[in-house]
């Protein structure tokens, strides 16, 4: 795992030092809330409904077991004893006071973290696939160009005003699971003809009011003219992205007004001006930061294999855990296990300060003091030796994190909702919940098989509900809340957005809409080896809008 | 009738004018303006505006029912209990956001 040089160090102690003073003085009333306000926006700090909110950078999702034992400690010392993963591999503390910020951003630094750029409008915090570095699929892994980009980015003095905030995802795997053509640039690992090894450039993705997929800028770019080619986009989204309306901002609206090739075209001759200059990637340079991601000591242990079938009988829960919560490792005799954040019934992303430290220590005795967060709202523990699975599933089962339903229906993604947020419009946390407990059965989860549920409570959609299979999006209606429902969403590399059935429904008639969709999949499915997704697609929707509003 | 709410600067939690002009956790304590009432509307927003202490301040429509003051707006609702999701990791319900000794300001 990277590490803090000296620069990174200063800048972080800097930042943190200078906040502290500017809390300092709002306190004292030295300082207005309207002068205040942008200062804590920079350092990640948001007025929610109820209290302050803290989002902290977990960069490209990766941490170290010291680093989650500090988050559990500011969950257990200056918070309620825990914290709230969020879809941008970041963790939120719901209810700090203003006064403890400063001490929490030193606890912060401390283990080499900070909230730097998880608000405003600039370059937010780099985003990548939670099995980067350990997936069997992958051709790169993305984290020493995760780690260049976060460098890059950081209080790059160009970037920290845009029309609008700018995210960033990254993939070394052909399989997609950081949803990157729904960002403003993804990054995808590409090979040219000679076999080496650059990046496929997607740009104009988002969610929110106007959900659009990426589109193909540059099929291939060289590691070394990476940072030149990012620098360009971003340039020419700086001086033509509208600042007129913030609803049309995003580099999204840019390259759909203007069309792709108009600004390729921009982003050409910018980039013809600056490659082959200061942003150069030397491969030292990359080599050096690669040294920090390099692999663990993976000790020989053949293709140890488990008998998830004998498994099965003897434990079923554990057997289900292993069917689904275990992804293939490069590594013979290792596999990733993903720690689900989605107990039946439960808020989806929280943890406890005391699983946070349970999490910390399985990490740091199985999978070489290494975790990630995952943009779907659980946790990795990404080099788990196979022998070792039984003893981190007990470790897991005692912290109450065993739940096996990574991908089933339970395992949605949930914005924080009108419960927490001062820009939502409905619930979504309770709306997850009740699905929850409507599938609890773990026959029935596993009889519908992979179907992602994705929940936001307005249509900024945190909850990412544009690309879930189903998507469930809360609005205001009347004084009320009133659930849209969408169908056929994809955030993956068959990318598509949902659209929305018909009319919408109350808090209480969602869940029993929702088993009449997974029913008219179970119906007319081809056999079970058919997903939902891959039904919505051969079926269209016509049978789903039946299933939900009848014939006519 | 309207309210005056906002949230307390230290906490971040939510508060609500009284009638004695002091900034208190309990809806059923706020001070309740008739539309009508611009000057006291207009003062009352100045004078917690100059405290420097309350933040996001708004006017918010009420009606009086038999349970006391109740929000027009669901948002409201859910800002004077807390958060209403039925279950937390603790299995408890979620709290809203109390006021510490710093906390109470008057205007």
């Amino acid at each position: 795992m990277y590490r803090y040089d000296e620069f990174d160090a200063a800048f972080v102690a800097g930042r943190t030092a200078q906040f502290a003073d500017q809390v300092k003085r709002r306190l004292s009333g030295e300082l207005s809330e309207d002068q205040f306000r942008p200062l804590r926006l920079m350092n990640g700090l948001y007025l929610q409904l109820h209290a302050y909110m803290l989002r902290i950078a977990v960069p490209y999702g990766t941490m170290r077991s010291q680093q989650l034992r500090k988050l559990a400690h500011i969950a257990r010392t200056y918070d309620r004893g825990y914290g709230h993963f969020t879809t941008r591999q970041n963790i939120q503390f719901n209810w700090p006071k203003l006064k403890d910020i400063p001490d929490i951003l030193a606890e912060l630094a401390s283990v080499e973290m900070h909230a730097i750029q998880t608000s405003g409008n600039c370059i937010r915090n780099v985003t990548t696939d939670q099995f980067a570095g350990a997936a069997a699929d992958e051709i790169i892994d993305p984290r020493p160009v995760g780690e260049i980009i976060r460098q890059w980015s950081s209080i790059h003095p160009e970037f920290s005003y845009l029309p609008r905030k700018f995210k960033i995802a990254i993939t070394g795997s052909p399989h997609d699971r950081a949803a990157i053509r729904f960002h403003d640039i993804g990054l995808q690992a590409a090979a040219n003809a000679a076999g080496g090894v650059g990046w496929e450039v997607w740009i104009g993705g988002g969610l929110g009011r106007t959900p659009m997929i990426g589109k193909l800028i540059n099929s291939f770019v060289p590691h070394e003219h990476l940072l030149s080619y990012l620098e360009a986009i971003m340039r020419v989204y700086n001086r033509y992205g509208r600042r007129d309306n913030k609803y049309k901002a995003r580099i999204k609206i840019l390259v759909h007004e203007e069309g792709l090739e108009t600004v390729k075209g921009q982003v050409e001759a910018e980039f013809s001006e600056i490659r082959g200059g200061v942003l150069t990637l030397p491969q030292e340079e990359l080599d050096r930061i690669t040294a920090y991601f390099a692999p663990p000591d993976f000790i020989d242990r053949g293709a140890a294999k488990i008998d998830v079938a004998f498994e099965s009988i003897r434990d079923p829960a554990y057997g289900r855990w292993l069917d689904n919560n275990i992804h293939s490792h490069r590594q013979p005799g290792y596999a990733s296990v993903t720690i689900s954040l989605k107990p039946i019934g439960g808020a989806p992303g929280d943890a406890t300060d005391a699983q946070m430290d349970a999490v910390a220590d399985l990490a740091e005795r199985y999978s070489f003091d290494e975790l990630r967060v995952t943009h779907e709202q659980n946790l990795v523990l990404p080099h788990v030796a196979i022998d070792d699975l039984r003893t981190v599933y007990d470790g897991l089962v005692e912290a109450g994190l065993a739940e096996g339903n990574t991908g089933l229906i339970t395992d949605m993604i949930c914005c924080p909702g009108l419960d927490f947020c001062a820009l939502a419009n409905a619930r979504s946390i309770p709306i997850a919940q009740e699905i929850s407990k409507k599938f609890a059965a773990p026959e029935r989860q596993k009889a519908i098989g992979e179907l992602k549920i994705k929940i936001s409570g307005c249509i900024n959609a945190c909850g990412h509900h544009h690309v879930g299979h189903i998507g469930i999006l809360g609005v205001e209606k009347k004084g009320g809340e009133l659930y849209q429902i969408t169908l056929g969403g994809d955030a993956t590399e068959t990318a598509s957005v949902g659209k929305i059935l018909g009319p919408g429904f109350e808090a209480d008639a969602v869940p029993e809409a929702i088993e009449r969709l997974v029913d008219a999949y179970i119906e007319r499915r081809e056999d079970e080896g058919e997903t939902f997704i891959d039904a919505v697609r051969r079926l269209g929707e016509a049978p789903f809008k039946e299933a939900l509003y009848g014939a006519g | 009738m309207d309210i005056l709410t906002g949230n307390e600067l230290i906490s971040g939690g939510t508060v609500y004018l009284d009638a004695a002009g002091a900034w208190v956790e309990d809806l059923q304590a706020a001070r309740l303006f008739g539309k009508d009432e611009t000057e006291a509307r207009d003062a009352a927003l100045a004078a917690s505006k100059a405290s420097g202490r309350i933040l996001s301040l708004e006017f918010e429509e009420v009606e009086m029912t038999e349970a006391g003051i109740v929000p027009r707006r669901l948002r409201e609702r859910i800002r004077a209990k807390g958060p209403t999701a039925p279950l937390t990791l603790r299995g408890i319900p979620y709290d809203r956001q109390h006021l510490d000794e710093d906390g109470h300001v008057s205007i």
